[in-house]
């Protein structure tokens, strides 16, 4: 360690120094500008050569037209509490029933328990990511061509969307268990009943809950809207104000929309902090 | 030792102690809330009026349709080049959704944090409330007012997917940085530096690789949304749905869902390839 | 006139909590190499951190420089943190940069925003922080990332960036506590002659008290928030020390 400087032998260093860092910085604002280059011709040839933009006028047109919203239908209010306890109630119903078809897809989903492994191991995941690339309006829709307009098809609709999540999640937890309570079970003589309920549903049914009841509450964001093709709740309320064209009524309904998610996400935060 | 439930035994005191199975209050706790799911399921099923005689029939009927009017699919329509080219729209304004979205994110994420945030008084509720809107409006309710306020369009769908992917992902990055090694953020302070200097030498570092990964998974999101939004008129794939529902064309619905499944599959494969590539490299 | 007064100090975690600091005072001259011993809890981590406001305290006087610590805020207050130099028990590096920028990051009190954003800073802060790191033996780790380091190397660099501020104050918060004894005799040693070179007093807290009695001219012993000792090295005891630790359990 030297206490004198050798100011010569600095005075290059600190050039070397120098330059490498100017270097980069260049190399990195060259590759910034090509990526800026990109998203700006992206949006050229998608949103400006596409818009209509004659039909949607100034922007005085479009702050008129966003003006129409602003301000609450206090008459259509209390009309909206049936709707919304019927999208709660389908969310609730659909969130069951899509655990309980877990219950098997999660068997058949984790590595260490499932059944028939070259079969039913790929079968679940499919099913898992089946179930979480479709989207819940597409959902709603067959199910509704099958079973009709109405609260049921909701109901579907939520439990098959919801399967891929809480499955995933529940087939890793169970992935993830310690094999000492399981070997222990069986050492005193348990069959494979006795050992999933002793061994391997207490280490995973905390994780499990917690994540049934997020999904839960996200699927309360879902049912909201499954009314607009026609699955009940809200989404239905919401889809006759549009198409009356009562835009004070629409913005009504999103704000009763938002208060039963805010309802929700009280209740899941609630109970997934005890639960931890 | 009598009953199962009841055991009784002296401690070293010579008192006699007792094991319950039901020990209050927390036996109660965990019993109550399982007869409170149960109630509600059961009273949800009267109130929908769900007909569960009819359900199982359902089943079958469910399976004959399926054969009978989604099966074959007409894949010879997805081939079609106005379709591959509403494909093609899908995938932009899925992209362009997220980016803008992510950009509106990093400041937002960061008035949202507890820790960085410059006002706990103000911007932090109001970050907070902002982001929350935005996750709580589900994205067909954006795509639907957008399309209301602009007309039809890709534009609307950039908006109402980048409103979503924002609000998708701001809760995340919060999170992130709420997780964060305050140390080196303290030693920032104390060279003098002010608020911004600190987000970018203590804060940006320690989340750059989580943050990067979530921005994959929120395209990955954001495109599954971008499927749908043409079916409320936002352009893309799914005003070739919407179409054909009203038409009652099922067979072209059965291979327009298809390909949905196929480009979604896709995408969540270079996603998850994308996220492993980036945490082997930071 | 002293670099630093502290008087009548009080400090506490919470509103509601009981104080911490009890009414410290004392005085850091130019060329002190002041140190601040005490068992766990005593309120040395917290007397330290009052000094460059990283904690507020609730009463009493803090004078650096000239300028009064406990009434400062923004742009003032940064002025006065950029002429403080603080060197941390865990090192406190941004482990995904690199040396160089580590140090450099000791100047962010003088770079304006743009520069920072693209790292760009000037030649002649790098000119000092290759000089600094040739100083603490680390010329041949300019580049390498800060969590390839050792702990005391990491040490080093922080004992760099700190000295990058040309501080007028440098503050250590038990900069040995994460570091073996060989290790932290010359992390010690080497502060000492740096400082001592660049004419800057420092105030240390540390909980080896051996290392306070080699390295240190003054020393301060807190135990409960309260000064139980304060005066030069030399009239430091086994009768005192075990007075200030008496309510250690170890």
């Amino acid at each position: 360690m030297t206490a004198s400087t050798d100011t010569e032998g600095y005075t290059l260093t600190t050039e070397a120094v120098l330059a490498t860092r100017r270097r980069k910085r260049i190399v990195s604002a060259a590759v910034t500008a090509v990526l800026l280059a990109l998203v700006v011709w992206s949006i050229d040839v998608t949103v400006v050569k596409d818009t209509d933009w004659e039909r949607m006028g100034s922007i005085a047109n479009v702050l008129e037209a966003t003006n129409r919203f602003i301000g609450i239908d206090f008459e259509l209010f209390p009309t909206l509490l049936g709707p919304a306890i019927e999208t709660l109630l389908i969310a609730c119903l659909g969130t069951f029933l899509g655990a309980l078809i877990c219950i098997p897809a999660a068997w058949f989903g984790a590595m260490n328990i499932t059944p028939f492994k070259p079969i039913t191991y790929p079968l679940a995941r499919l099913m898992m990511t089946l179930s979480r690339s479709i989207h819940e309006i597409v959902w709603a829709l067959f199910f509704v061509a099958v079973m009709g307009l109405g609260a049921m098809a909701g109901v579907f609709a939520i439990a098959v969307r919801s399967v891929g999540f809480i499955a995933k999640m529940s087939a890793e937890a169970i992935e993830d268990i310690d094999h000492g309570p399981v070997e222990a079970i069986r050492a005193v003589g348990g069959g494979p009943f006795q050992v999933f309920l002793y061994a391997v549903l207490p280490q995973v049914l905390p994780q499990v809950i917690g994540v049934v009841i997020f999904e839960w509450e996200i699927n309360i964001r879902r049912s909201a809207i499954l009314g607009l093709v026609g699955a009940g709740g809200l989404g239905l309320v919401f889809f006759r104000q549009m198409n009356t064209f009562n835009h004070h009524g629409v913005t009504t309904v999103i704000l009763a929309i938002l208060i039963i998610i805010v309802f929700g996400e009280a209740v899941s935060h609630a109970i997934r902090r005890r639960m931890i | 030792m009598d009953s199962q439930d009841i055991a009784r035994g002296p401690t070293a005191a010579g008192t006699p102690r007792e094991w319950r199975r039901f020990r209050y209050p927390q036996s109660l706790i965990s019993y109550g809330s399982w007869l409170i799911a149960f109630t509600v399921i059961v009273y949800s099923i009267e109130y929908l009026n769900i007909p569960l005689d009819r359900m199982f029939g359902m089943f079958g009927r469910m399976g004959e349709i399926l054969a009978d009017r989604y099966y074959p699919a007409d894949i010879e329509y997805i081939m079609d080049v106005d379709y591959i080219g509403s494909v093609i729209e899908t995938i932009q304004m899925a992209y362009l959704g997220a980016l803008f979205g992510l950009l509106i994110t990093i400041p937002l994420a960061w008035f949202a944090a507890y820790n960085m945030t410059p006002s706990r008084l103000f911007v932090y509720p109001g970050a907070r409330f902002a982001s929350m809107c935005c996750r709580a409006v589900h994205e067909t309710i954006w795509t639907i007012l957008f399309v209301s306020i602009l007309g039809f369009g890709m534009l609307p769908g950039v908006l109402a997917l980048t409103l979503f992917s924002a609000g998708f992902a701001a809760k995340l990055f919060a999170e992130e940085i709420e997780a964060i090694d305050m140390g080196p953020v303290e030693a920032m302070w104390a060279t003098g530096a002010n608020l911004f200097q600190v987000m970018v030498f203590g804060v940006f570092p320690q989340v750059r690789v989580a943050f990067t990964g979530i921005g994959i998974y929120t395209w990955d999101v954001a495109f599954r949304a971008a499927t749908v939004v043409g079916f409320f008129g936002a352009g893309g794939m799914g005003w070739y749905l919407k179409r054909n529902v009203m038409q009652i064309e099922t067979e072209r619905v059965a291979a327009i869902i298809l390909s949905i499944i196929v480009l979604v599959l896709i995408s969540e494969l270079i996603s998850a390839w994308a996220r492993n590539f980036v945490m082997k490299m930071k | 006139m002293s670099v630093l007064e502290v008087s009548d100090l009080h400090a506490r975690y919470s509103a509601k909590g009981p104080d911490i600091l009890k009414g410290i005072s004392f005085d850091v001259e130019g060329d002190d190499f002041f140190a601040i011993i005490g068992p766990s809890g005593a309120g040395k981590s917290t007397l330290i951190r009052c000094i460059n406001r990283l904690v507020t305290p609730t009463s009493g006087r803090i004078i650096f420089d000239g300028r009064e610590m406990t009434t400062l805020s923004g742009k003032g207050l940064r002025r006065a943190r950029r002429d403080i130099g603080m060197i941390f028990q865990e090192f406190n590096l941004i482990n995904r940069m690199s040396v160089m920028d580590n140090v450099l990051s000791g100047r962010l009190g003088y770079t304006g925003n743009l520069r920072t954003l693209f790292r760009a800073f000037p030649r002649d802060d790098i000119d000092h922080a290759l000089k600094l790191l040739d100083r603490v033996g680390l010329s041949d780790h300019v580049d390498k990332r800060a969590d390839e380091l050792s702990g005391g190397q990491r040490q080093r660099v922080g004992i760099a960036r700190a000295l990058m501020q040309n501080p007028k104050l440098m503050l250590l918060d038990e900069p040995t506590s994460a570091l073996d004894p060989k290790i932290s005799k010359e992390i010690m040693g080497l502060v000492k002659s740096m400082a001592q070179e660049l004419n800057v007093p420092c105030l240390c807290n540390i909980h080896d008290v051996k290392l306070a009695m080699e390295f240190c001219n003054k020393i301060i012993g807190l135990q409960d928030g309260v000064t139980m000792f304060a005066g030069p090295t030399e009239q430091m005891n086994e009768a005192k020390l075990d007075e200030i630790y008496a309510m250690e359990v170890l």
